[in-house]
């Protein structure tokens, strides 16, 4: 019988792990992927590698908090089960629809749900990872947007990222011995930014490990049905096979909309989600990749659409915003705009590309997921007391 | 009857049929970019752009040639007129809508997690605004 209820624990977590690695290889390896400076392949490897290393060693952290620290007894391993179909739920229906629900939030919730019906939620445990759900995403906003408004620009004039036609790498088989020398077309600092590109991947997936792999096994764990280190191998196995399979699908989709952004900025998004993630993760609270990266993206978009333009700029002539409509007012024949073109009737204004209420509405689905993970799993562990 | 039209497209099939309805009028078609998506890549990357207006045209260049070839299919000699605005669809269809007679908009045929992040625009259009709509199917 308990074999039987491992089994399907074990099916249960390989189904949650797989649909982790599908989402987050697309998050770790979808810009570089999309920029063509590696292939799906080579990122799934990569991804699997790191996720196993963050997972074998920051993650314990994490589990520790899943497995102990949420609830004040340990989880069954029929309860255990249950937690892990509703996270597999919740993943499903954020798949359906499209919505990055936070899979470590779907966790927590539905743990805590668990604890609610049985009267055995560690409140003190919950309101530190709830308070860290609520600086998270300010901390990812405020770096982005500082970086947008003040850094960015001069980051940008000085760093260029780009693939060049032809193999990065090529063998010189001149000399005696062939030697690697930099592929046809490949500048020096081409292959400095792809080593960059593919240094921060990894570190992205060594996060994503240290965040997601206790998300797939920690039900299982705290009962002692299936110890530490074989459960970190089962997660690193099923994320490794959803990066090697559906991610081909995500890093598409994910590495196509974050191909609207520029590399360098990717970097920088991936750089800040990635120490945020690790820093709690080792702290041991659970938190998702998808929520520091997407308000980073927020931050740096809207740091750079609602930058002042300063008296110095305006002045040397650096200004694109104010000094344009400016001119344009004071000069009638000045430059027109080529043919087939519509003319721009007025300014464009960036700042309503981030209308507050659309970014509201977009954190709303972060409330309501756990909260709707918290309720199911209490209806039905109320329901159905077998713990 | 020449009656001024705005037609709004976001280069789905769906809304290719709003200006094949209206063709005999003068119409401007309006696109939206940089509209809010699950990872704000596209709103992003246009605020990041060095020059905003070229990035705008750039991202409404697909619609607003789809919209001429359907007019020259047509034979319509009609005016036709290209806006684009940045951001929420809704909103911008809304702010513009007054210059006009009507508002022909195709209904809509989005994916679940765009009428969830979006919603469904030829609806809202419909609710609020200051002319008549016209929904095209």
């Amino acid at each position: 019988m308990v074999e039987t209820v491992l089994l399907v624990g074990i099916v249960a977590s390989i189904f949650v792990g797989f649909n982790i690695g599908g989402s987050s290889t697309g998050i770790a390896w979808g810009p570089a992927v999309g920029a063509g400076l590696l292939r799906k392949v080579t990122a799934a490897g990569l991804m699997t590698i790191f996720v196993f290393l963050g997972g074998w060693t920051v993650g314990r952290n994490v589990m520790d908090t899943l497995s102990e620290g949420i609830i004040t007894i340990e989880i069954s391993l029929a309860a255990g089960v249950a937690v892990l179909f509703f996270i597999g739920l919740g993943i499903l229906v954020a798949n359906v629809f499209g919505v990055p629900v936070p899979t470590s939030m779907v966790t927590v919730g539905a743990i805590a749900g668990l604890g609610l019906a049985t009267d055995t939620v560690n409140y003190a445990e919950i309101g530190r990872i709830v308070s860290w759900w609520v600086v998270t995403p300010i901390i990812g906003f405020w770096i982005g947007a500082t970086v947008g408004r003040y850094i960015y620009p001069e980051l940008n004039r000085r760093f260029e990222i780009r693939s060049s036609e032809g193999p990065l790498l090529a063998l010189d088989r001149g000399g005696s011995v062939p030697k690697p020398t930099l592929g046809p077309n490949t500048t020096i600092q081409e292959l400095v930014g792809t080593c960059v590109v593919l240094v921060i991947g990894c570190y992205m997936a060594f996060s994503a490990g240290a965040s997601n792999v206790p998300n797939a096994v920690a039900p299982l764990v705290s009962s002692g049905a299936l110890d530490r280190n074989p459960a970190i191998i089962i997660a690193t196995v099923a994320i490794g096979f959803g990066g090697f399979t559906i991610a081909r699908r995500t890093m598409e989709s994910v590495g196509s909309e974050l191909s609207d952004i520029p590399l360098l900025a990717a970097l920088v998004v991936m750089l800040t989600a990635s120490t945020i993630t690790t820093a709690l993760s080792w702290a041991g609270i659970p938190i998702s990749l998808v929520m520091a990266s997407v308000m980073t993206i927020v931050g740096l978009g809207w740091g750079r659409a609602t930058r002042p333009v300063t008296a110095r700029e305006a002045i040397r002539g650096e200004s694109d915003a104010e000094l344009a409509t400016g001119a344009l007012k004071a000069e009638p024949d000045a430059p027109v705009t080529k043919i087939g073109e519509a003319e721009p009737n007025e300014v464009l204004d960036a700042g309503s590309l981030f209308n507050p209420r659309a970014v509201m509405k977009y954190i709303s689905m972060w409330i309501i997921g756990p909260a709707m993970s918290t309720l199911l799993a209490y209806g039905f562990f109320i329901a159905v007391p077998f713990v | 009857m020449t009656s001024r039209l705005l037609v709004p497209m976001d280069g789905s099939e769906m809304s290719e049929h709003a200006p094949e309805y209206a063709l005999d009028a003068d119409i401007t078609v309006l696109t939206v970019v940089g509209e809010p998506l699950p990872m704000w890549g596209e709103a992003t990357g246009l605020a990041l752009a060095g020059d905003l207006e070229e990035a705008t045209q750039e991202h409404a260049r697909a619609v607003f040639g789809r919209a001429r070839e359907i007019a020259t299919a047509a034979d319509s000699d009609a005016e036709l007129d290209t806006v684009v605005e940045l951001g929420h669809p809704v909103r911008a269809i809304i702010d513009r809508a007054d210059d006009y007679d009507t508002v022909v908009i195709g209904s809509h045929g989005g994916s679940v997690s765009d009428s969830l992040y979006v919603g469904n625009v030829a609806k809202k259009v419909v609710n609020r605004s200051p002319v008549p709509v016209v929904v095209v199917r």
